[in-house]
């Protein structure tokens, strides 16, 4: 029951991702596998232990998705090359960093860009209120949502926009979507905030 | 929430934007409700690259990747397909004489042939749309979506057999059980592995009677011939 799978060109990868089709993910699952010989090629070049190797590569792609997706990918080279460049960068970070966090170096910044998007000042309280949350706690309430919310909410956050995730989900329209999302994170809120209290 | 969502997509006007920013400064619940905002994008964001890092892991064990890069010389052509034969007979006299316990030879079952369905890119009905939540690991939304599809059509048998597989891989042997006895009261298909595959999670559960049970089917298989039989065969002898 092996996956008949068509395999699609760089350019055809790079539509996808950017567009959030809902074919994404299963272009994801293309670029993890395509070049995942640059694995071996960690383990041999810098003497990564396997379980490095495969963190470096898998933090690989998951910063070229965004990259491509928010355009900062510009194709000045083949996706090959780029991709050979991050692995690169990534395998020396890890072996810099082996001896702190060697899990993290990919460091998502969802956080620092909605930051930038606020002035300074208020941006001062934004930041020591962040401070004071504890996201442990909130990654745990996450978990306890319920699947419907989870995945709703996983889904935006993946850039899948309301109309996607209702054809994806099979919700009737998407402004259905967008109601129960944003119920789901005031119902995210309450558990927070009961548990935190 | 949703006037803090809309703000973040950056759809605002100057005037907008500092409406906010002020509101921000001067109401304290607001500040607090921005910032858990902000707090929890972060989380799904990492929650969701766990995920996807998760999904890697499982494809990169699976496949255990050798590298797929272009322009091999002929050489290494010949001793990979050399390793090619030599694995393959290998495997066949391993196979051969496996001595592994029924509920073994089942897990094995599961582990080679179940974890990958069928796909054909660019289907959008909601089949597909299982099949690409199972294939990407998504096993609970892609059970969702195959239950909902046997619910509303109980002659889908791919539906029913899809749930049933799911269950297996989710190790709810009770729930796989029931689908695959709906498959196997199905007699209107031509191929049915409904029976095998209930063996199948017969042996999975290993409850008290279930290998008797799950020994009855596989000489059922055997006997009328069904989907499943050069399995059922070699799994008889190990009983």
């Amino acid at each position: 029951m092996e996956s008949k799978v068509t395999l699609l060109t760089d350019d055809e990868m790079i539509g996808v991702i950017k567009e959030n089709k809902l074919a994404k993910r299963q272009t994801e699952t293309q670029l993890f596998n395509q070049y995942s010989y640059l694995i071996k090629e960690g383990m041999s070049k810098y003497s990564l232990e396997e379980e490095d190797a495969f963190t470096a590569y898998s933090d690989t792609i998951l910063q070229s998705l965004d990259n491509i997706a928010d355009s900062i990918f510009e194709k000045r080279s083949s996706l090959k090359t780029y991709l050979y460049k991050i692995f690169n960068n990534k395998c020396v970070d890890l072996i810099r960093k082996k001896t702190t966090n060697k899990r993290s170096i990919y460091q998502t910044a969802p956080i620092s860009e909605m930051m930038d998007m606020i002035s300074d000042q208020a941006k001062n309280v934004i930041q020591q209120l962040i401070e004071k949350n504890d996201f442990d706690l909130l990654r745990r309430r996450l978990n306890e949502l319920g699947e419907n919310c989870r995945k709703l909410l996983l889904f935006f956050a993946d850039g899948y926009t309301d109309k996607e995730i209702a054809a994806f989900l099979e919700y009737k329209t998407a402004d259905v979507v967008k109601t129960s999302r944003l119920r789901c994170m005031e119902k995210l809120r309450g558990l927070y905030i009961k548990n935190k209290g | 929430m949703e006037y803090i969502e809309s703000y973040f997509k950056g759809n605002n006007t100057a005037e907008q934007k500092l409406r906010f920013e002020n509101k921000i400064l001067n109401d304290a619940g607001f500040a607090d409700e921005v910032a858990f905002y902000i707090s929890a994008n972060g989380v799904m964001t990492q929650e969701l690259y766990e995920e996807k890092k998760q999904r890697f892991r499982e494809m990169y064990e699976s496949h255990k990747v050798v590298a797929m890069k272009p322009r091999v010389r002929s050489l290494w052509k010949y001793m990979a397909a050399a390793s090619v034969i030599l694995a393959a007979f290998l495997l066949t006299w391993f196979l051969s004489v496996d001595s592994s316990s029924p509920h073994q030879l089942a897990d094995k079952y599961v582990q080679q042939n179940l974890t990958t369905l069928n796909v054909t890119m660019g289907n959008g009905d909601s089949l597909q749309t299982g099949i690409r939540l199972f294939n990407s690991g998504k096993l609970n939304e892609a059970l969702s979506v195959f239950e909902t599809l046997e619910k509303s059509d109980a002659s889908n048998s791919e539906a029913t057999k899809y749930a049933g597989i799911v269950s297996l891989r989710l190790h709810n042997y009770d729930k796989a059980i029931k689908y695959f006895s709906l498959l196997e009261a199905n007699t209107a298909l031509y191929s049915n592995p409904g029976k095998f595959y209930k063996a199948i999670a017969l042996l999975e559960r290993n409850s008290e009677g279930d290998k008797e049970q799950a020994k009855q089917l596989l000489q059922e298989v055997v006997d009328k011939d069904l989907e499943g039989k050069s399995e059922a065969e070699k799994w008889l002898k190990n009983f």
